[in-house]
């Protein structure tokens, strides 16, 4: 008798508590989420959005597309263009000696210290960007910088022709310092994540240290590769305290556009810079998502 | 024999990366403390002058500069405030999706990345187009707090979450509820203890974020410290090499600590550490990258 009225209770509370209720409940657990999404759009998406209303807009408050043309032809485009390609470049250097480096420190037995110095460094390193890696690239290498100094008295003038930082080779070379680093974090774990056994089982079935690469090592490490040229690209793409200090090449399209944040600029020339931005996150979206689906994809193997 | 002989030849090609990497990171890094330290203009620079006129009254110098002392003050007024910003908008959030929301899991983490997109040169392009409209609140310095939480906010959640994953998040809160204490105190008095490592590495990272940024605050012309020593450089070269040097060490002991604290107890345990998962992604935001 106890028991069944026991049982009932139970039954009856779990009823009460089961179906009905956990569905208030579930809506009532998005509530949770409001403060941090709401400043996310405040904070994020608002300002992102309203770069695009107002590069999407004319003088006259239509819509329009005028402006986002005008800043990808002529000169803004020559802009992009030299934007792209020394992303490009500084994110190929980046991958192939960051791969190069991790790979270094990663198969190094001799000194036990030395796969955790390059970890370590490469933390600071990848995160040494703005005004003092900018700094200090001039002082090496900038017109009155050691190394120039030293070039030269081997009879090697770097600032004879036109070269400056500002170049892509010289930009490139500054960038690698914080995305050789970056690469390396990338690609440790990635390189972590070759097991042995596969290299003894490739070697058991016949295979060369060559067919292992091609055919295990190469394919496994591919998303990770790709993935962090698609950051490393995002990375220089849009850096822009180094180039600041760097350089005054208009050519670089983070320093373009803060030309026309400056205010200095006439009211219809405006909407081109927002158009500038505009295009500047299509881009780096772009490239973040390539990223963010290859870093799903290299995941799977770093378990 | 051969065997060993072959493996020695393989090891070349690593030590030529190594020794070559190992060139061209040190490098920068003498000449800028060279030009922070030493009285020698590079022109008269030679053998004999080399260990000649090295002297600390650069640095001395921008420490007395009527400009340092307000741009340091509000550099870390700004960092402290986006760090307290930071965890008090995260820990909650954070806490929650783990324990009433899992399947939001995947959208938040989502959501945390998305300062990546929109590279920090165009977020102030944002906030410019929003300043006639809310003067009253972009006026203040200090309205640079929640943007620079956005822009730490992919690596301090990372932190965060890993920090939750490690622990055994549903029974400390269930123990602590069925003790008595309401949510702030559980938050407080028995999660915070227990998320140390990953509050204090997501500290530190955020606080070497706020110090070194750039972009927004010299576009939005506040004078954090990074502003005060891009113009400091025209009046003394010397004294913002020089501090450029002194930051640069603070970071690295930064780093140092934050590895030694949370190093895994057992040295063989190989997962993705989250440290170095938040280092990666905050170097990301140091570029402006993140926003």
């Amino acid at each position: 008798m106890t028991d069944t009225i026991i049982t009932d209770g139970v039954a009856v509370r779990g009823r009460t508590e089961g179906a009905p209720p956990r569905a208030t409940r579930r809506s009532w657990a998005w509530v949770g989420l409001v403060p941090f999404f709401g400043f996310l759009v405040l904070f994020l998406i608002l300002p992102a959005i309203s770069v695009f209303q107002e590069a999407l807009h004319n003088t006259a408050g239509r819509l329009s597309l005028a402006s986002m043309k005008d800043a990808f032809t002529g000169q803004n485009f020559d802009a992009f263009k030299f934007s792209v390609v020394f992303s490009a470049a500084a994110a190929f250097v980046g991958v192939v000696f960051g791969t190069l480096l991790a790979y270094a420190a990663a198969t190094a037995t001799r000194p036990r210290w030395l796969r955790n110095l390059v970890s370590s460094f490469s933390g600071v390193a990848a995160n040494m960007g703005g005004i003092v890696l900018a700094f200090a690239f001039i002082a090496l290498i900038g017109p009155q910088g050691i190394a120039t100094k030293a070039l030269k008295y081997f009879g090697w003038n770097l600032y004879g022709g036109s070269w400056t930082l500002g170049s892509i080779s010289g930009v490139t070379m500054v960038y690698s310092y914080f995305n050789i680093p970056l690469m390396v974090l990338i690609t440790l774990p990635a390189i972590d994540g070759l097991k042995a056994s596969w290299r003894e089982a490739c070697t058991n079935l016949g295979g060369t240290t060559f067919t292992y690469w091609r055919r295990v090592g190469f394919p496994v490490l591919l998303p990770s590769l790709l993935g962090g040229f698609m950051l490393l690209f995002a990375n220089s793409f849009s850096a822009y305290a180094t180039a600041k200090i760097l350089t005054n090449n208009t050519k670089i399209v983070s320093l373009r556009l803060s030309f026309y944040l400056g205010g200095d600029v006439n009211v219809g020339q405006d909407a081109i810079g927002f158009a500038l931005a505009a295009w500047m996150i299509l881009i780096t979206a772009f490239a973040m998502i390539v990223y963010w689906r290859l870093r799903k994809k290299a995941e799977r193997w770093q378990q | 024999m051969a065997a060993v002989n072959s493996r020695r030849g393989s090891r070349l090609l690593p030590t030529v990366v190594l020794i070559a990497a190992a060139v061209f990171f040190i490098m920068p890094l003498v000449a800028i403390a060279r030009f922070g330290f030493q009285n020698v203009p590079t022109v008269l620079l030679g053998w004999s002058s080399l260990f000649k006129k090295w002297t600390l009254d650069g640095i001395t110098g921008a420490f007395r500069d009527r400009n340092f002392g307000p741009a340091l003050g509000l550099s870390v007024k700004l960092a402290i405030g986006t760090v307290f910003g930071t965890i008090g908008l995260l820990l909650p959030t954070a806490v929650w999706v783990h324990l009433k929301l899992p399947k939001a899991r995947g959208l938040v983490e989502f959501m945390t990345v998305l300062p990546y997109m929109v590279p920090g040169i165009a977020l102030v392009a944002g906030i410019k187009v929003i300043q006639p409209h809310a003067r009253w609140f972009l006026n203040s310095p200090y309205s640079l707090i929640p943007y620079y939480v956005v822009l730490a906010l992919p690596f301090t959640y990372r932190s965060i979450d890993a920090g939750l994953r490690s622990i055994d998040l549903r029974t400390l809160v269930d123990a602590s509820r069925s003790l008595g204490a309401g949510w702030g105190t559980t938050l407080r008095r028995v999660l915070m203890p227990n998320l140390r490592t990953s509050l204090v590495s997501a500290t530190f990272l955020t606080v070497a974020v706020v110090l070194g940024e750039f972009t927004i605050s010299s576009i939005l012309l506040r004078k954090t410290l990074p502003v005060f020593q891009a113009t400091y450089r025209s009046s003394s070269p010397r004294g913002a090499y020089a501090l450029s040097v002194l930051f640069l060490l603070g970071t690295t002991a930064v780093f140092a600590v934050l590895s030694l604290l949370t190093r895994p107890k057992s040295a063989r345990v190989k997962k993705i550490d989250p440290v170095v998962a938040a280092v990666t992604d905050e170097a990301l935001a140091t570029q402006g990258l993140a926003t």
